[in-house]
C-alpha cells in the first residue's frame, strides 16, 4: 500500500505560518475593530479593501471633474457669470485650459481668474449681438479665431 | 554635476557558506570592475565567519538610508546587476508618491479667501468717525 508516501507527506509541517500571516495582517492595521487582527476576519476585509481601490480609480477621475466643476462655478457666479456660459465662452474665445487647472486658478490667482471671466464676459456679449443685431455692426474682436495651420 | 547618491557598498558574507558562492565569485571576478567603474562608491568586502545570516549586500545612502538586499543563492552577473541598481538610486523610500508636483509658494496674487471679491468697505477700517 502507499505506507511509505503517508508518513513522508505526515513529516513535512508549515514553519512559516506567521510570516503568511503577517502579509496579510500588515495591509488591515489601521482597520477598525477585530479585522484588524484576526487573520479570519482579516483576509475577507483586505480583499474587499483591494478590490474597492481598484474599481474606486475609475471613480476618482469622475468626482474630481465633478469637484472642479463646483469649484469653477462658485468662481464665476461671484464675477456674475454661470458655469454654462463662463465655460462655453471660454471654448468660443480659444481659451482651452481644462478644469483641473481652472479651479486652481480660481484658488490660487483670484485676479486671472476675474480677467478669464470678463473675457467670457464680453465674448457672451458679442455673440449675443451677432446673433440678434443682424449684419449691420462690425464682428466682435474677442470673436476673431485664430487658425494655427 | 551630478553627485552619486550611493555612499557605500558593504558586501557582508561567510567564506564558507553554501548560498555565499554567488558573493564570492562576484568578488573574485566582478567587484574590482566595479569599483573602478564607480569611482564615488567606497566598496567593502566583510567576510564574517562561522555560521551567521544570510549573506547580506547593504547600501548607505548620503541622507541615511540603509537598505539591505538578500544575495543569497544568486549569481554573479544578478549580484552585479544589485549593485549597479542600488549605485543609480537616491536613498529616498520607495514609497508612493502621492503628487508628481511640489511647491512651496503655490499662490503668487494671494490665495482665494471668502472677501477677496467683496467690496472693500467690508474689509478696510478706516478712522472712525466723530460724532457730531
Amino acid at each position: 500500500m502507499v505506507v511509505l508516501s503517508a508518513a513522508r507527506w505526515v513529516r513535512s509541517r508549515l514553519s512559516d505560518r506567521f510570516w503568511r500571516v503577517q502579509e496579510v495582517l500588515k495591509y488591515a492595521r489601521h482597520f477598525r475593530g477585530r479585522k484588524n487582527r484576526c487573520y479570519k476576519l482579516a483576509v475577507r476585509s483586505v480583499r474587499r479593501a483591494f478590490v474597492k481601490s481598484t474599481k474606486a480609480r475609475r471613480e476618482k477621475k469622475r468626482s474630481l471633474r465633478a469637484l472642479w466643476i463646483t469649484r469653477i462655478g462658485a468662481a464665476s457666479l461671484e464675477h456674475g457669470l454661470k458655469y454654462p456660459a463662463f465655460i462655453s465662452n471660454l471654448l468660443k474665445s480659444q481659451v482651452e485650459l481644462n478644469r483641473k487647472v481652472l479651479a486652481d486658478l480660481a484658488i490660487y490667482e483670484p485676479k486671472t481668474f476675474k480677467s478669464l471671466a470678463a473675457l467670457a464676459q464680453r465674448r457672451r456679449q458679442e455673440g449675443f449681438l451677432a446673433a440678434l443685431g443682424d449684419g449691420k455692426e462690425p464682428e466682435g474682436i474677442f470673436s476673431r479665431i485664430v487658425h494655427h495651420h | 554635476r551630478y553627485v552619486r547618491q550611493l555612499q557605500r557598498l558593504q558586501l557582508l558574507f561567510s567564506p564558507t557558506a553554501a548560498d555565499a558562492r554567488g558573493a564570492r565569485e562576484f568578488v573574485e571576478e566582478a567587484a574590482q570592475d566595479f569599483a573602478r567603474q564607480h569611482p564615488d562608491v567606497v566598496l567593502y568586502v566583510s567576510p564574517r565567519s562561522g555560521p551567521g545570516p544570510a549573506p547580506v549586500l547593504r547600501a548607505e545612502y548620503l541622507n541615511g538610508t540603509v537598505r539591505d538586499e538578500l544575495i543569497a543563492s544568486k549569481t554573479s552577473e544578478e549580484i552585479l546587476q544589485l549593485a549597479t541598481k542600488l549605485a543609480n538610486q537616491s536613498g529616498l523610500d520607495i514609497i508612493r508618491i502621492r503628487k508628481p508636483f511640489h511647491t512651496d509658494n503655490p499662490s503668487i496674487q494671494g490665495q482665494w479667501h471668502p472677501l477677496t471679491n467683496k467690496p472693500s468697505i467690508l474689509t478696510v477700517q478706516g478712522p472712525r468717525l466723530q460724532p457730531q
